[in-house]
């Protein structure tokens, strides 16, 4: 017996019925989708799936318990000592776009920072009125990372220090982490440790384990920082 | 550029070095609005790859913690409904490899499900068997294509992987789908082809 997994219509798919139900689509677009979906039988069946999902939802997870759960996951996940040494602080991701195309042409010169594979991570730090690359010597500010991901979708930033190691990203590639980070730790030296891989990593384990814990295939650069006393 | 412009961060964490709990508390609003946008959705994803009550609900809110912890991110997704239940299909097939789900069960509970020979397997129920059969690369790809009904262009604009990446993975899902039927439900073919 032959059996059809299904996949995308000619005109339909149960995403865009989805987004039309969240209010994503606009304008001509959302005209010609809700258009197309009142007409179409296997729409319909999606809207109903929607339906039967928002009622399974207040019924097994209503709002107040959802929130206080999640509340509960931040919280812990927020807790030291996952952050205590590098604490987020402010994102500028207009300002690293702007100054990073050029300082990372340099950083890149620094064989410690790029890998065989031409993954590189490249660190900038406010100082005053100033955005400077830091070349291992990590002074008061904001750092921001920059990573060139070499190809690979996913990457992991692990700060280690000589006793103890803080995740400070994990998650697909990007040219910038979401947040920049202050070095609030006593230490004088740390590695800044950035793990690029083609699957999600498992920061816990890059954490505990750092280098070692770098799957195969991946590629790992290694920033050593050094604290301005 | 003004210097000011480092103190701008969308989410409100500038100058929090320990927002903490409260963080959640101060942005209900946010998430009453995304609960009410996405969370059916996303539970209705985590129940079906994982059949297990406790771990879709635990899920959930796991994958609401991701999304408020990158929520530029989420706010800059071109779709945060596909954006969100990403990161719902990641989480839960992360959770399904961690669990070393076989698909050799899974296959041999739908064969016992089905109540004659001349009934096919539902369509979903099968993909989700054979996710596990597949190399962890193709998986992904293979929900977007069969559950979410992205075409392949519209795989590859979400994940930012390249269209012949997209094809080669959707081939291999299909390849790995095949050897899995064969041995545990022989009776069930999928149609011949490299492409779906």
């Amino acid at each position: 017996m032959m059996v059809d997994l299904g996949g995308p219509g000619t005109a339909c798919s149960a995403m865009r019925v989805r987004r039309l139900a969240a209010g994503e689509l606009q304008g001509a677009d959302r005209e010609r989708t809700q258009q197309h979906v009142d007409g179409c039988a296997r729409c319909q069946a999606v809207l109903r799936e929607l339906a039967g999902e928002r009622a399974r939802l207040a019924r097994d997870v209503p709002f107040d318990a959802f929130a206080a759960k999640v509340a509960e996951k931040l919280a812990h996940a927020q807790r030291p000592p996952r952050f205590a040494r590098w604490a987020p602080i402010a994102a500028a991701a207009a300002l690293l776009l702007a100054v990073g195309s050029t300082l990372t042409l340099r950083q890149s010169d620094d064989g410690g920072m790029r890998s065989k594979g031409g993954a590189a991570v490249a660190l900038f730090q406010r100082s005053g009125a100033e955005v400077r690359a830091v070349q291992g010597v990590v002074g008061k500010g904001p750092i921001m990372v920059h990573l060139e991901s070499g190809g690979h979708a996913y990457a992991a930033v692990v700060l280690v220090e000589p006793q103890e190691s803080s995740l400070l990203y994990a998650g697909p590639s990007r040219a910038q982490l979401p947040e920049a980070f202050e070095w609030t730790g006593t230490a004088r030296r740390a590695t800044l440790l950035t793990v690029f891989a083609d699957k999600p990593l498992d920061g816990e384990t890059l954490r505990r384990d750092g280098a070692k814990g770098a799957p195969k295939g991946a590629e790992v650069v290694q920033v050593p920082l050094e604290r301005v006393q | 550029m003004a210097v000011s412009a480092l103190r701008v961060i969308a989410g409100g964490r500038a100058g929090e070095k320990d927002p903490g709990p409260l963080r959640v508390r101060s942005d209900a609003g946010l998430l009453a609005e995304l609960y009410e946008k996405h969370a059916a959705a996303v539970y209705g994803r985590c129940r079906y790859l994982l059949r297990d009550e406790e771990g879709a609900k635990d899920a959930l809110q796991e994958v609401f913690a991701k999304a408020l912890r990158a929520l530029p991110e989420f706010r800059q997704a071109a779709s945060p409904t596909t954006w969100i239940l990403r990161i719902a299909t990641h989480h839960c097939l992360n959770e399904l490899r961690a669990r070393r789900a076989a698909w050799r069960d899974q296959l041999a509970e739908l064969a016992k499900d089905r109540r004659n020979e001349v009934e096919p397997p539902e369509r979903r129920a099968l993909v989700r068997a054979l996710l596990s059969a597949a190399p962890a690369e193709a998986q992904e790809v293979a929900v977007l294509y069969f559950v979410d009904e992205l075409t392949q262009a519209e795989i590859a604009q979400a994940t930012g992987r390249s269209l012949p990446t997209v094809r080669k993975r959707l081939r291999d899902f299909l390849a790995a789908a095949r050897a899995a039927l064969a041995e545990a439900l022989p009776g069930i073919a999928l149609p011949e082809g490299d492409e779906p």
